[in-house]
């Protein structure tokens, strides 16, 4: 006997019917390593946190980004980086500055070439991190070092993520252009529903009142 | 949609005294602040494991919650209302992803969670274990089972977890548009054809019962209970929410000249609360245990949508991956 459905589509499955043993479990990584995405609502604001994916590599976080975080609402760029590739401060409250509170153990020596690191500020619990600038490092201390003096003075900052530039994948100028079609699919939004019209005609010729 | 009717029961976590007394009392100093909890904070085991069960079973909820409606596009009337039910659907499902990683933060991972709902061993919410026969159906749904989940999902936005906190911000607002996409189908239907009306009208007896039970039984005021109200676990009483979305939706289904299957419904002019008929508890516990008349059918679409594209996901995994869990 296989499944019967409401829906033709579920019975041509042909799923058994009855007692089926239970699943494996799913082995680890079936649902891939994880990746954390930015998205730039508007031009000139920064890059803030929206969320993570599961993916198998940069490129399809990418996509699954762009579908999960700016199908519904107004984007003009996405950054992409692998969690594993961003490091992060201890959490503080709402009231202090982590780089006031931890102690940065900053290299006496460079041997190699200065790269560039994004540093995100978290200014409130609950918030989400949003980018506070790009600083020249040798490493991750380091970087934390100089992002504390470039930008870590002001407010309070509850916790930073620091990153290499190289690690994160940025969408470019040129590919603006697939976020466009969004004012064509009114359908989505709340405003393109007006039913009121419908109703007070309804009431009008029925007399139908809300209490019963 | 669909955070709804979670049942909190006590576990063998119920015993806070177990906790460090320091921390404890610099975690609850934080919330009673009004501060929220960052996934690396310090937090009891009963506060992990009661947000873990509660965002879990939200997720899982709205993956099964698509099944219903999703099979309502290809036969959605017009080519716009496929359009727009696609979207929802999409949506609810974006849901999901949004919800399992904001439950993985705090370590259990996506894998574990499709196991144990696959396996019947965690829940979703159960009035996504009824069919929906008609299109009108799917109306009632995409209109009043969103309506009582954004009830839910409001008071749940204000608790003290940060990832669940933001990842409700974002999902309310994309709930926004499922409210009125739904109310607009069924006052298209209840203001159309005599036939139709009846259509929306049946939808909505079919509906009602289970509408009832979405946000579970009455709570049990014990001191389990005031634990997780302190920490903003649970933001609102089960009964506190059925209050609200009968305020809230009974009016606008009455305006329609619509009728509810309750002849005892009506609200206490003294007391502001809604009379009603208590619902079948007994059918709401037999059929959250897997006796109802979709549990089957929703499961096994589950699990073959797992099982039939397991092997793409083998095929794309990355031999050097490491899974590291999400940051926030």
């Amino acid at each position: 006997m296989s499944l019967k459905s409401l829906d033709p589509r579920v019975t041509r499955l042909n799923l058994p019917e009855g007692e089926v043993p239970a699943m494996e479990p799913k082995p680890e990584l079936d649902q891939f390593e994880t990746y954390e995405a930015f998205h730039q609502k508007k031009e000139g604001t920064a890059h803030t946190y929206v969320g993570p994916v599961h993916a198998p590599n940069e490129d399809v976080a990418f996509l699954f980004a762009k579908e999960q975080y700016s199908r519904r609402f107004p984007c003009v760029g996405l950054w992409i980086a692998r969690t594993e590739n961003i490091q992060v401060t201890p959490y503080v409250g709402d009231q202090e500055n982590v780089y006031e509170t931890i102690t940065i153990d900053e290299p006496t020596e460079r041997n190699e070439q200065a790269e560039p690191y994004e540093i995100f500020h978290l200014k409130k619990r609950g918030k989400a991190h949003a980018h506070a600038g790009r600083v020249m490092a040798t490493s991750y201390p380091e970087a934390l070092a100089e992002a504390k003096k470039a930008f870590g003075e002001k407010g309070p900052i509850v916790n930073v993520w620091v990153v290499k530039s190289k690690d994160v994948l940025q969408s470019a100028e040129e590919d603006k252009d697939m976020w466009t079609t969004i004012p064509e699919k009114k359908y989505r939004e709340a405003i393109a529903y007006k039913v009121m019209d419908k109703i007070t005609k309804y009431k009008e010729e029925n007399k139908t009142t809300t209490a019963q | 949609m669909y955070g709804g009717g979670n049942v909190f029961e006590a576990t063998k976590f119920d015993d806070v005294q177990v906790e460090d007394p320091v921390k404890l009392e610099e975690f609850e100093a934080r919330i009673a602040r009004g501060e929220k909890i960052e996934p690396t904070d310090w937090m009891p085991e009963l506060y992990r494991k009661q947000l873990i069960r509660m965002i879990e079973q939200h997720a899982h909820s709205e993956i099964i919650g698509a099944l219903p409606e999703g099979t309502w596009i290809t036969r959605a009337p017009g080519f716009r209302r496929k359009m727009a039910q696609m979207a929802k659907v999409q949506d609810e499902v974006g849901h999901a992803q949004l919800l399992y990683s904001a439950a993985e933060t705090l370590g259990k991972s996506r894998e574990q969670m499709l196991t144990d709902l696959i396996n019947g061993k965690s829940k979703y919410s159960n009035v996504f274990n009824y069919p929906a026969f008609t299109w009108a159906d799917s109306n009632i749904i995409s209109w009043l089972i969103d309506a009582g989940a954004i009830v839910n999902q409001m008071a749940n936005a204000k608790g003290s977890y940060g990832p669940y906190s933001r990842a409700l911000e974002r999902i309310c607002a994309e709930e926004a548009f499922h409210l009125k996409y739904g109310h607009d189908a069924v006052v298209h239907m209840a203001t159309g054809t005599p036939k139709q009306r009846e259509m929306i009208q049946a939808a909505l007896n079919r509906w009602w019962p289970p509408i009832m039970t979405f946000f579970g039984p009455s709570d049990k005021m014990s001191t389990h209970t005031e634990t997780l109200m302190r920490w903003k676990v649970k933001m609102a009483s089960n009964d506190e929410c059925r209050q609200q979305f009968l305020d809230m939706y009974v009016p606008k289904i009455w305006e329609l000249g619509l009728t509810v299957p309750d002849p005892k419904l009506k609200k206490n002019m003294e007391t502001g609360q809604w009379e009603y008929t208590e619902p079948d508890w007994d059918e709401f516990k037999r059929v959250i245990n897997g006796d109802g008349p979709c549990n089957a059918e929703r499961l096994a679409v589950r699990r073959t949508a797992e099982e039939r594209g397991a092997w793409v996901r083998r095929a794309l995994l990355n031999p050097k991956a490491k899974y590291v869990k999400p940051l926030a």
